[in-house]
């Protein structure tokens, strides 16, 4: 049950991230491209977790835990720089 | 427990550290501890070079863990030779900075002392991966120093040169990675002995590790087609910073002597010498090439880079001779270059300021103001320089001449080195005679204070003295360059001793 | 010793003239005088010995390793001609005291004369062949500012140049022919070389030797086709000229042919290029003398015709031949001597030297007429002057000869011979006849009248010799030819007369062939110099030497810009190029093979991530102009990248690589808003190309090597640290053990490379300033600080810091550690900054990241240098367990200490470099596309 679980948590959780890519091509904005980046971080923390559950060790929650982090610390300054350039003042 | 093998570093390490501590202590004081730090490094250095002379090899082995799981630093005469060589620019360089350049920017003596830190941990190392992170510390070191002044022409200069260095660094990282990979050890005399055991389809991966770390190495050492990041980058910096960066390029032919001597000889069958053959064709021809923008340059600054690049390329193709009496001799000239050409950068600063706005252009200008003093300076470096006698720049191209007696590359060095010569009277006749004779007008500037000019009487006090004492430290390097040819005993000092050898 | 002192009294006594010119003119030149007199003197005090057929010696080791040492020797060769340096130099110091004007630095005159002074002795006297190239060289560097004395004349500097390339690189010439002698012989002892002529001539290896060593013999006196410096080294001052041109240096050359003589004369090939570069230059150089019109001019090519003269005496080879070319050094060195100080009396006294405006001097000038007249006779060869004994010799030694240029024509030399002599005699009259008889010349610069007792005497004392000599030869010049002879050609000399009656010979014939063609030649010599200066292609040596060295000098700047292009990317294009090369030829050329290694099994989930990775790397390079874009993207990369690290097992490398990205991407977007949006356009087609097809193969050079090194695994150290982590380092975390144990050295010099990059980030921000197109201005709109943001991440802060002092703490044993800890906290930091503005974040926090990056780097290294306490190398790790009440067992290590470094040290580093590169534009504004430089 969990195998059958994972993998299509890791089929659905890869679709998702192609997804993103796909919108992070096509844009039209740079802000949709920010925001695909900020949900692939999402996803990828999605992965982490899955990658976790399968071979039975939190020792990625850590990692997760920092994209979660470090994603948003990027988005953030990403959408400073969009909408006032300088994003240290 | 003797650590003093280790002062090289932590020195300049920790005075780096007092300094920015400090920053808010007076001008004077933050000067005195440099100049202090690096008077210091001077005796240690001249009591390791005593130490190395005895023929004993030190191996330091750092956090007490055995190599080659650890980290050691090794010192023989080579290594030795490049730290006193080091400190021995170094402190004239700072003299003249102290005497004013340093206030020009900020952190200047801190980014000097890390400088020096890291030239002497590149030439201590006896671990690869640990010269890679003294080759980062000098190049990071080095990029702050080049840019001290300011100004749009240093920046631009200072780009292309840590980008491109930076390119060469991450190279660097491959090709450890894959002598990480192919022989699973970083310790150079460890792989020394793994190397020669290589299983034979490792052949390609071996010639390609042995021939990525050469570019790597040539790219420091600035060989042809690697070099033409340095005369825009040397020729713009401040005069100290130059003056201390004619060591820089040595780094790179120390690394090649290092490496292709102990972890890459010739003896290696699978190697088939390649890093020899290839090094003397490239080195001749750097040489040509510099000897060539040596005479076209147009400016004096750039006359001097391009002296830095030829040394380079003599200096590598009597190396790539690879035997005892080249190498004894090929150090000896690196010894000379080194001073000559970091003397020549200062006084060339010199010189400059008191043509006024022609600054080093090889155009008549105002005649300076000390025509005696800095016309006799400048015809003492220039003789050296040009390899005339009696000074040690003649003695070293006879040394490494007489070197190449009986191998089959003796024509091609013999007409290269002696046609560079050639060029180079004709560059050197040309500046002196613009620079001094070729005057018009009256001088409208100041002369020079003592304590500017002393650090360039000092470096070429010191190349008399290479040229007087021409015996024993021919003699030394001689010693050195045979302790290159028979590693067994530095592999042996390193891995079989826990601690220091006998 | 007394030799040694002969060649240093000059060398250092230079400085006393310099010094003492603050005295005033005389005592400057009474200290030249001083010297000179004093070296010449120790030179006499050898003489009886030297005389007796002794050689003096002096040996003072250098650099043996070289085979280099100081060794001197006078035997009668070296003594000859230390004899003429010492003599005649001391009639220049007197005639130059009157010569120079009060406008010319007489002390630095003096100081070059002397310093040049002993560089010749040093030639003439060297027993080892480096040291005679010592100061071979020296006395090229010494007359280049002898020559160039005059600096503010143009061709005198451009003539001193010319000397100097020329005769210095005929001495890098013959520096290759020395090594290769040396070599040969097996020693560069002279004395040894000089006895193993037979030895040195069957090797083979004797003709580029010899070779090159004439070409520095050649160049330094002025063989053909060398020859075309020495005229114009005459921009020197006369006493100059009187001096290198007549004794010394010029003689050099034929000096060396003469020391060499026993070693190296004698062959075939010998005679051909020495007698023949002599014979083109002794007849060439006659009569372009004569078509002179230049004083000095003419008495430069004379000179060049008589070392051509001598040149062939010596390539003649014989014994014989020999001593006629010792006995016409002697003469040449007086006659010649007097003739250029006269010419400087005419010139000095008339102010010009043009023999066309010269005329009926003697009126006005009768005993400086009587000087010249009798040198100019010795120069011509006649009777009862010295030159005529040496002459007829000549003549004589001109059919002696055992190899011919052509076969069957004897008389070739012969004739050369005679109408170079012609020649000679016809310039000697024109020098005399055309300057002192005739009318009375009108217009002459100065009123000319005969010059002070001092000018006079030294061209005296050689005129008188020019008699003496030429009178009774036996008893004057017998004794100093005899021993000079002898040591010349290393055995005794055959049989020779001196006398001026040897009977009713051919050399006689051509003495009187000369005379009767020579008065004719005199007579119509209008027709010659109109034959000459007219329809006669003539190379002018100068033009085509200065067009040489311009058209080197604009070759090499165009090479050299053409290759140092200041582009970038042509750079790094060669720079990829040549990683490729040794990359990839050594697989195209060299076995290898993919070993037997497990390969890593593939998943769907990968293959995605691998896909987007490569994807997004490749997309990053075709977006790059599209900047933000493109940094978007390689936000993708690099969380990708730390995705690959986590499926390969290597945690810390993802959380460091997952912190190092938002910085970067930070960083990238400071720069960035100080950049156009866009990139330029820079891109041709073949550019492209050129990049793509470097690309691909660096990848696959790199793929090849990875694919090789992956599936041959090895025998790696760590081994040993996986097995030596918990025991010997106290931690279960390899990564961090390593990091801060076993390669804490390494870790040490990274947090200082991040130290040096906060700096000079700092230093470099600060040197720039800010470019005024930069500040344009700051609209203060609300969203400047959005209170959403500013309240969600001060809410964040504490608990960002948290995590950090976990992965801190935890580091040694998992994932974490100091580096990573570090970085999260300068990230979070960051965010204040991003979301509250510098000046909110740094009232609250740290001020000073000076400071702090110093802490950390000394906290890292005063743990390293704790372990000497203990006897220990630096940066020896120490742990161990205790047990607390409550808390149970925990672990006390010096690592954590080292850890708190590389955390201070990243923080503070990190930090440094944002918040400096954010104040850029502190003063400025939000327009971001406004600004068009790129940095």
């Amino acid at each position: 049950m969990l195998t059958f679980a994972l993998t299509f948590g890791f089929t659905a959780m890869g679709l998702a991230m192609l997804l993103n890519i796909v919108r992070l091509v096509k844009g039209p904005d740079t802000v949709d491209r920010v925001t695909a980046l900020d949900t692939l971080y999402i996803n990828t923390i999605a992965v982490l977790m899955l990658v976790g559950i399968r071979i039975g060790s939190d020792i990625f929650f850590e990692a997760a835990l920092l994209i979660a982090m470090m994603g948003f610390v990027g988005t953030v300054a990403l959408a400073k720089h969009i909408r006032r350039g300088s994003i240290i003042e | 427990m003797n650590h003093w093998i280790t002062l090289p570093t932590l020195i300049p390490a920790f005075t780096a550290v007092v300094l920015l501590l400090g920053a808010r202590l007076e001008l004077a004081t933050q000067r005195s501890i440099s100049v202090l730090s690096t008077l210091a490094l001077i005796g240690v250095s001249f009591a390791l070079v005593w130490q190395a002379a005895s023929g004993d090899y030190v191996a330091y082995e750092l956090g007490n863990w055995p190599a080659p799981f650890g980290i050691v630093l090794v010192l023989d005469r080579l290594s030795a030779l490049m730290v006193l060589l080091t400190a021995l620019v170094g402190l004239p360089a700072l003299l003249y900075a102290v005497h004013g350049w340093d206030t020009k920017g900020k952190n200047f003596h801190a980014l000097f002392q890390f400088q020096l830190m890291g030239l002497n941990g590149a030439f201590l190392t006896g671990d690869i991966f640990n010269l890679f992170v003294f080759f980062e510390i000098l190049l990071i070191a080095s990029y702050g120093l080049i840019l001290h002044g300011g100004g749009e022409r240093r920046v631009r200069a200072g780009m292309h040169y840590v980008v491109f260095n930076l390119t060469g660094s991450a190279f660097f990282v491959v090709a450890l990675g894959v002598i990480y990979g192919a022989f699973g050890t970083l310790n150079m005399a460890d792989l020394a002995l793994r190397v020669p055991q290589a299983d034979p389809t490792q052949e390609a991966i071996l010639r390609a590790g042995a021939l990525l770390l050469l570019v790597v190495f040539s790219v420091k050492a600035a060989l042809l087609p690697l070099y033409f990041w340095l005369p825009r980058a040397y020729g713009s910096a401040s005069a100290p910073v130059a003056a201390l960066f004619a060591i820089m390029t040595k780094v790179g032919v120390y690394s090649i002597l290092r490496v292709y001597t102990l972890v890459f000889p010739g003896t290696v069958p699978m190697l088939d010498g390649l890093p020899a053959k290839i090094l003397f064709p490239i080195a001749l021809v750097t040489l040509a090439i510099a000897m060539i923008g040596v005479v076209g340059a147009r400016s004096f600054r750039r006359v001097v880079a391009y002296l830095v690049i030829a040394s380079v390329g003599t200096l590598l193709a009597v190396i790539a001779l690879f035997s005892q009496e080249a190498l004894a001799a090929a150090l000896y000239y690196m010894v000379h270059s080194t001073l000559i050409v970091a003397a020549l950068f200062l006084l060339t600063e010199l010189i400059a300021e008191q043509r006024g706005v022609r600054d080093d252009v090889l155009e008549p200008s105002t005649p300076v103001a000390q025509p005696a003093v800095l016309g006799s300076l400048f015809f003492v470096g220039a003789v050296a320089v040009a390899g005339m006698p009696p000074l040690s720049g003649f003695l070293g191209k006879i040394f490494m001449l007489q070197s190449s007696l009986g191998t089959e590359q003796l024509p091609w060095l013999f007409a290269v080195v002696l046609g560079g010569g050639l060029l180079g009277f004709i560059a050197m006749g040309r500046a002196g005679s613009v620079l001094f004779w070729k005057t018009e007008g009256e001088t409208a500037s100041s002369p020079a204070s003592g304590a500017a000019i002393l650090p360039v009487v000092l470096l070429l006090l010191l190349v008399g003295t290479l040229s007087f004492l021409a015996e024993p430290i021919s003699a030394y390097t001689n010693a050195a360059a045979e302790q290159l040819m028979e590693p067994e005993p530095y592999i042996r000092a390193v891995l079989d001793q826990g601690g220091e050898a006998p | 010793m007394t030799l040694l002192l002969i060649v240093l009294l000059p060398l250092v006594g230079a400085l006393l003239p310099a010094w003492f010119i603050r005295w005033g003119r005389n005592q400057s030149a009474l200290a030249a005088g001083v010297v000179t007199g004093t070296a010449f003197a120790l030179l006499l005090s050898l003489s009886s010995s030297v005389f007796a057929g002794e050689v003096p010696r002096a040996d003072w080791t250098w650099m043996s390793s070289i085979g280099l040492s100081l060794a001197f020797m006078a035997d009668g060769l070296g003594y000859l001609f230390a004899f003429l340096i010492l003599g005649i130099g001391l009639l220049v110091v007197l005639y130059a005291r009157y010569y120079l004007s009060e406008k010319d630095p007489m002390g630095r005159f003096y100081a070059y004369l002397l310093l040049f002074m002993g560089a010749m002795l040093g030639v003439v006297l060297a027993d080892n062949l480096i040291v005679l190239l010592v100061f071979w060289e020296l006395t090229s560097l010494t007359s280049f500012l002898l020559i160039g004395y005059w600096k503010h004349l143009p061709e005198g500097r451009q003539g001193a140049r010319m000397a100097l390339v020329v005769t210095g690189g005929g001495g890098l010439a013959m520096l290759a022919g020395f090594i290769l002698l040396g070599n040969i012989a097996g020693t560069y002892q002279l004395s040894e070389i000089l006895q193993m002529g037979e030895v040195i001539q069957a090797h083979d290896l004797y003709a580029p030797m010899l070779v090159l060593v004439l070409i520095g013999a050649f160049t330094k006196s002025a063989q053909f086709p060398f020859h075309f410096w020495l005229p114009h080294a005459m921009a020197a001052p006369t006493p100059v000229s009187a001096y290198l041109h007549s004794a010394t240096m010029v003689k050099a050359g034929v000096f060396l042919l003469a020391r060499l003589f026993p070693a190296l004369s004698g062959t075939e090939l010998w005679f051909f290029l020495v007698t023949g570069a002599g014979a083109a230059t002794l007849l060439f150089a006659a009569y372009v003398a004569l078509t002179k019109h230049d004083l000095k001019g003419l008495l430069a090519y004379s000179t060049v015709s008589h070392l051509g003269m001598i040149t062939v005496l010596f390539g003649i080879g014989t014994a014989a031949a020999a001593v006629v070319g010792i006995f016409h050094i002697m003469n040449h060195a007086a006659f010649k001597a007097s003739l250029f100080m006269n010419a400087g009396i005419v010139d000095h006294e008339t102010g010009t030297r043009d023999i066309r405006r010269l005329s009926g001097l003697w009126a006005a000038m009768p005993i400086t007429g009587v000087l010249a007249i009798i040198a100019a006779a010795a120069m011509a060869g006649v009777p009862l002057f010295n030159g005529f004994l040496s002459k007829e010799m000549f003549f004589e030694q001109a059919w002696a000869l055992e190899y011919q240029f052509v076969e069957g024509v004897p008389w070739l030399l012969p004739a050369i011979v005679t109408l170079a002599a012609l020649f000679s005699v016809a310039y000697s009259i024109r020098l005399v006849w055309s300057v002192f008889f005739g009318p009375q010349a009108e217009d002459l610069p100065k009123p000319p009248h005969d010059p002070p007792f001092g000018m006079l005497l030294p061209v005296g004392i050689l005129a008188a010799l020019c008699i003496v000599v030429g009178i009774v030869p036996v008893l004057v010049a017998g004794p100093m030819l005899a021993v000079a002879a002898t040591a010349t050609i290393g055995i005794a000399p055959p049989e020779y007369s001196l006398t001026l009656w040897h009977g009713f010979n051919i050399p006689l014939l051509m003495t009187a062939l000369a005379f009767v063609g020579g008065i004719v030649a005199y007579w119509k010599r209008w027709a010659i110099i109109g034959l000459h200066e007219g329809p006669l292609p003539f190379p002018e040596a100068k033009r085509i030497f200065d067009g040489t060295i311009d058209r080197l000098a604009a070759f090499s700047h165009g090479t050299t810009a053409a290759l140092e292009n200041g582009s970038l990317q042509r750079y790094l294009a060669l720079l990829v190029g040549a990683a490729v090369v040794a990359m990839g030829w050594p697989f195209l050329t060299g076995s290898w093979s993919a070993g037997p290694g497990p390969g890593t099994p593939l998943d769907g989930m990968s293959l995605v991530v691998w896909a987007i990775l490569v994807g997004a790397a490749v997309a990053t390079a075709a977006l790059h102009r599209r900047r933000i874009l493109a940094l978007v993207v390689v936000s993708v990369v690099g969380l990708m990248l730390a995705l690959a690290f986590v499926h390969l097992s290597a945690p810390d490398l993802a959380l460091t690589q997952l912190s190092v990205e938002v910085v970067t991407v930070v960083l990238l977007l400071l720069a960035l808003h100080l950049l156009p949006k866009e990139g330029p356009s820079e891109d041709s087609i073949g550019r492209k190309a050129r990049d793509v097809g470097l690309a691909v193969a660096a990848g696959c050079a790199v793929t090849a090597m990875a694919w090789v090194i992956l599936t041959n695994p090895v025998d790696t150290i760590s081994g040993f640290h996986l097995a030596e982590s918990y025991p010997g380092g106290g931690g279960t975390n390899v990564v961090n053990v390593i990091l801060v144990d076993f390669r804490g050295f390494d870790t040490f010099g990274e947090i200082i490379v991040l130290a040096i990059a906060g700096l000079g980030i700092y230093a470099m921000i600060d040197a720039l300033g800010v470019p005024d197109r930069w500040k344009i201005g700051s609209p203060d709109d609300e969203v400047r600080y959005p209170l959403l943001l500013t309240v969600i991440t001060r809410l964040l802060l504490p608990l960002a810091l948290l995590v950090s002092m976990y992965l801190f703490l935890r580091g040694h044993n998992q994932p974490g550690g100091g580096f990573i800890a570090g970085l999260v906290t300068a990230v979070a930091l960051i965010l204040q900054y991003v979301a509250s503005g510098i000046g909110w974040t740094t009232d609250r926090f740290v001020r000073d990241y000076h400071g702090a990056i110093a802490l950390g780097v000394l906290a890292a290294g005063a743990t390293g240098l704790g372990a000497w306490l203990f006897g220990y190398p630096f940066l020896t790790g120490w742990f161990d367990y205790f047990e607390l009440p409550i808390i149970g067992e925990f672990e006390l290590a010096s690592a954590v200490l080292f850890d708190i470094g590389v955390y201070l040290t990243v923080v503070a580093g990190v930090l440094l470099m944002l918040v400096n590169m954010g104040k850029i534009r502190n003063a400025s504004a939000a327009a971001p596309d406004a600004a068009d430089g790129e940095g």
